[in-house]
């Protein structure tokens, strides 16, 4: 058994590929500029090896037989797949590491089915939440799933990823939200993933639950080509209120009282710190025009029935002060709450040393923490960050949040972030390797105070997926098991999270 | 390498080189950005998901040849795939949280004007917008309309018994579409003005506005046009410019300034803000009620590139009778025609399926006429709405308030008989 290397796809491969789309060749990309703009996500990129990245070719599938035709030839061929929906993850899920034939589900995009009796709605994998929830709208429905990337990213590429909601707290993340899910395999079975039974129950204890692994494994095992999803009621009304704070701790501590308050209608509760202040400030429209004197800041929001949601909001309002937090009124609340999916990073406020404005791209290490380490892991990685901008002038410190994670469980756990900006028009091989010697810094930390690297972006970057079988720790057998069971020739998405050792033992 | 259209910023010949060097940095913005929300409300990525098609592709390409990636060959066609609407532009959060404070915005529309321009300069033209620039060359009206008498000797024959006065401190200038195709268009215009007593004049010779030629990346030919038209309203003492056409508006408002510089001091007046003064200050009563149900479709050159929205659906408000339907100016930054940036020329088949999107919108909200406020417009919708399996009618809003003051317009609304049936 050999692991799929650099890709061997010659003529014959694409006149079989041709064959498989109809001759449709406008589903069948072998140009340059194709295999370029498939190359790279919104996570910073070696955009000095940018060539290193690229697909041998893509292809534009409709169908999940035609997705699975594509498989079979790349399993027999040993050829790399490498699923990508968006392209809009802040990790590499959808990079490819060995080139490989890249399929791009965009096509994919229809809404098969809207059933209000049993509240699904069953799509492809190449609709975005924005689109599908402008559909949904006239049925008094919603899908809830609501990322940063809200207004781009797709259902596949949620799904793969193993994402995370702003409303995750109220509602559930993607995993909690897809009830079923039609995947191709990587030996190309087209097979029906759910809890058991049909594709709308939502809980089953018949046979193994194998809905979990197919949600986040960074489409290591294989292609979603349909999807059932939850449709949750839509919300009556919507309350956002942002408190100010002159330490984090004080904070710290009132997000700790929000999160345990057990108000049913808490959809988020977000922790942003004083270098994210400070981050803010730079935007004169930014909410966070507020005195130096501000360190801190906590957002909270609620959704759901007026009759709920209106008492709750004392009760919001009585927390969220009883520790000597300031509220920043309605007019920050809500505007700033609306605006959330558009300022997750802006290149402009990218800063050297010396305070120079230059473009930096965004990255944003995510991690899965308990609320009890959430100061001390802070500290630790802001000073990592320092030591690199310190000695590398192309890095910033753009803040950190931490945002409510449980699925419908607030009080404990966090994603948390420290966005970095780095700036992509000087990167070079040093530079990258730093870049990535602090990721792994910043990963490191995490595993010491028991937290997961990632909580939604994906340990598939180098600096991450080197930790992925110290994270997995006794599990990590299980994973190559799995993994070798199911994609016996190591062609889905070859090179990630480490799980080539999935095959070492074996060559051994 | 240059085949003498213009495009060469900065007088060198490195025409590629100082492409890149012009825009690597406004393509960084949005390459390390990467939000790419401007994707779902992009009408072509809509229709063609394809991520080549992307305003974000748009920018990445600069940046892959700057890295020596991609050569302007192995992109032209992806820049074919752009209505130049403006959507995109909008939505990127790096115009709508950071323009005002630096002072910059995204500016895909440029990048793509720009890059246009680089694949004529670089013998990379496309094959339909090269015939329809060598005919506009030798016509000088917009020669799209297959049968369709295009010169100079028709391009005033909307007004026929109309009896407009030629020249005079204002002139109506009247697009190539609405000239020949929409006449009723212009006929309703026209007429509006007559009957609040607004004196205007012709052009003595009036060439095509050059816009399209500029959008399509013909450079020298969009100035010839420009000179021309400007020599003519100087002319006749022209002071003030009336526009009723959203993709002339532009021509005047942000084209022509570039290429005059301060000498241009030309009043330019939109047409649907003038006729909605006019209805508002009583010199157009608008009495005969038209009892039809309605929504409106934004022009995305008022909407999206110029923010016109209120206007338009003030005059449509005004009209006694009418039950509109509206769907807010926010929701439309995704919606389009499809019929601008010479999309039509080249990909009709993309153009038709977005026109068929937006009429299917419109017909979900059960009305009996879709209203849009420019020719460009009118035709790919005129031809889904006749398409549909349940026809819609397509009707300009001057069409419709021109009805609502009791003139008979005259004219037709398209050259097709099968369709003006």
């Amino acid at each position: 058994m050999s692991v799929a290397i650099k890709s061997a796809i010659d003529d014959a491969v694409i006149e079989e590929l041709r064959a498989i789309f109809g001759h449709d060749d406008g589903r069948v990309l072998t140009n340059l500029s194709s295999r370029v703009n498939r190359t790279r996500v919104p996570a910073p990129f070696p955009v000095h090896r940018w060539a290193d990245h690229m697909p041998d070719l893509a292809v534009l599938p409709r169908t999940a037989q035609e997705v699975s035709e594509v498989v079979k030839l790349a399993n027999r061929r040993g050829i790399p797949v490498v699923p990508r929906a968006g392209g809009t993850g802040l990790s590499d899920g959808a990079v490819p590491l060995r080139g490989g034939i890249l399929v791009d589900c965009k096509l994919m995009n229809e809404i098969h089915e809207v059933d209000l009796v049993d509240r699904t709605v069953t799509v492809g994998p190449g609709i975005n939440m924005l689109k599908l929830n402008e559909e949904l709208r006239p049925h008094g429905v919603f899908y809830p799933d609501d990322p940063a990337s809200y207004p781009c990213s797709l259902v596949g590429g949620r799904i793969g990823t193993g994402g995370w909601s702003l409303l995750g707290a109220r509602f559930g993340h993607t995993r909690d939200l897809v009830i079923s899910m039609e995947v191709v395999l990587p030996t190309g079975e087209i097979v029906e993933i759910g809890e058991g039974g049909g594709r709308k129950l939502r809980k089953s204890s018949t046979g193994l639950t194998l809905k979990q692994l197919f949600t986040g494994h960074q489409g290591t095992l294989g292609i979603t080509t349909q999807a059932t999803l939850e449709l949750v009621p839509r919300p009556e009304v919507e309350f956002a209120a942002f408190f100010a704070f002159e330490d984090y701790i004080t904070a710290w501590e009132t997000m700790g009282v929000l999160t345990k308050s057990g108000l049913a209608t808490l959809a988020g509760v977000v922790l942003f710190d004083e270098w994210k202040i400070d981050y803010l400030r730079r935007d004169d429209e930014a909410y966070i025009p507020q005195p130096e004197s501000v360190k801190a800041v906590v957002a909270v929001a609620m959704y759901g029935r007026r009759c709920e949601v209106e008492p709750a909001s004392k009760e919001v309002m009585r927390l969220g002060r009883s520790r000597g937090g300031r509220y920043l009124g309605d007019e920050i609340s809500a505007g700033d709450w609306a605006s959330r999916h558009d300022r997750y990073a802006i290149p402009l406020h990218g800063r050297r040393k010396d305070g120079q404005a230059v473009l930096m791209s965004w990255h944003c290490e995510d991690a899965a923490l308990n609320y009890s380490v959430l100061p001390q892991v802070r500290e630790e990685w802001h000073a990592i960050v320092s030591r690199y901008r310190e000695r590398y002038d192309i890095f910033d410190d753009w803040g950190m949040f931490a945002y409510t994670s449980g699925a419908h469980k607030p009080w404990a756990d966090y994603l948390v972030e420290i966005d970095v900006g780095i700036w992509e028009q000087r990167l070079d091989d040093e530079t990258w390797s730093a870049w990535v010697d602090c990721k792994r810094e910043i990963a490191e930390v995490s595993l010491k105070y028991g937290g997961s690297i990632t909580a939604c972006h994906g340990a598939t970057r180098a600096g991450d997926a080197e930790l992925v079988p110290t994270e997995m720790g006794s599990a990590w057998p299980v994973v190559k098991r799995i993994k070798r069971a199911l994609d016996p020739n190591n062609v889905m998405n070859p090179g990630k999270q480490s799980l080539d050792e999935a095959y070492e033992e074996e060559r051994l | 390498m240059a085949d003498g259209n213009g495009y060469d910023p900065n007088g060198d010949g490195d025409l590629v080189g100082d492409f890149v060097e012009q825009w690597r940095d406004p393509a960084y913005n949005c390459f390390s950005s990467g939000h790419k929300f401007c994707r779902e409300v992009c009408p072509v990525t809509q229709v063609t998901r394809n991520e080549n098609h992307t305003p974000t592709a748009f920018h990445a390409n600069i940046v892959a040849m700057e890295k020596g990636l991609l050569g302007v060959e192995d992109v032209a066609d992806d820049y074919v795939h752009c209505t130049q609407c403006g959507a995109c532009e909008l939505r990127c959060p790096n115009t709508l949280m950071a323009g005002d404070f630096y002072r910059v915005r995204t500016r895909t529309v440029d990048v793509v004007k720009a890059m246009r321009a680089l694949m004529v300069a670089t013998g990379n033209e496309r094959e339909q917008w090269k015939l329809w620039n060598e005919r506009l060359a030798e016509r000088h009206n917009e020669p799209v309309l297959g049968e369709i008498p295009v010169s100079q000797e028709h391009v005033a024959d909307w007004a026929d018994g109309l009896d407009i006065p030629v020249g005079g401190e204002t002139i109506l200038f009247v697009d190539c579409e609405a000239a020949f195709a929409r006449t009723s268009y212009t006929r309703a215009f026209a007429q509006l003005l007559q009957k609040a007593g607004y004196a205007f004049g012709l052009m003595r010779e009036q060439w095509c506005c050059g816009g399209p030629a500029a959008e399509m990346g013909y450079v020298d030919l969009a100035r010839k046009h420009a000179e021309h038209n400007v020599a003519d309203w100087r002319a006749v003492g022209a002071k003030r410019i009336i526009v009723p056409d959203p993709h002339d508006y532009i021509a005047f408002t942000e084209d022509y300034p570039k290429l005059f510089g301060e000498d241009y001091d030309f009043e330019i007046v939109l047409g649907v803000e003038l006729v909605n003064e006019l209805v508002k200050e009583g010199r157009i009563a608008l009495t005969q009620p038209v009892e039809r149900v309605v929504t409106y479709h934004d022009p995305c050159r008022l909407n999206k590139r110029k923010g016109v929205h209120e206007a338009p659906r003030e005059l449509l408000r005004a009209v006694p009778g009418i039950t509109f339907k509206d769907v807010d100016h926010v929701t439309q930054w995704s919606y389009c025609s499809g019929g601008g940036g010479g999309l039509p020329i080249e990909k009709p088949e993309i153009t038709e399926e977005i026109s068929r999107r937006r009429v299917a919108r419109a017909q979900a909200l059960e009305v009996d006429a879709l209203i849009s406020a420019c020719p460009w417009s009118e035709r790919p919708l005129s031809d889904a709405g006749a398409a549909a399996a349940e026809p819609l009618e397509v009707l300009d809003l001057f069409e419709l308030v021109a009805q609502s003051a009791g003139i008979e317009v005259g004219g037709h609304t398209h050259m097709r008989p099968e369709l003006q049936a």
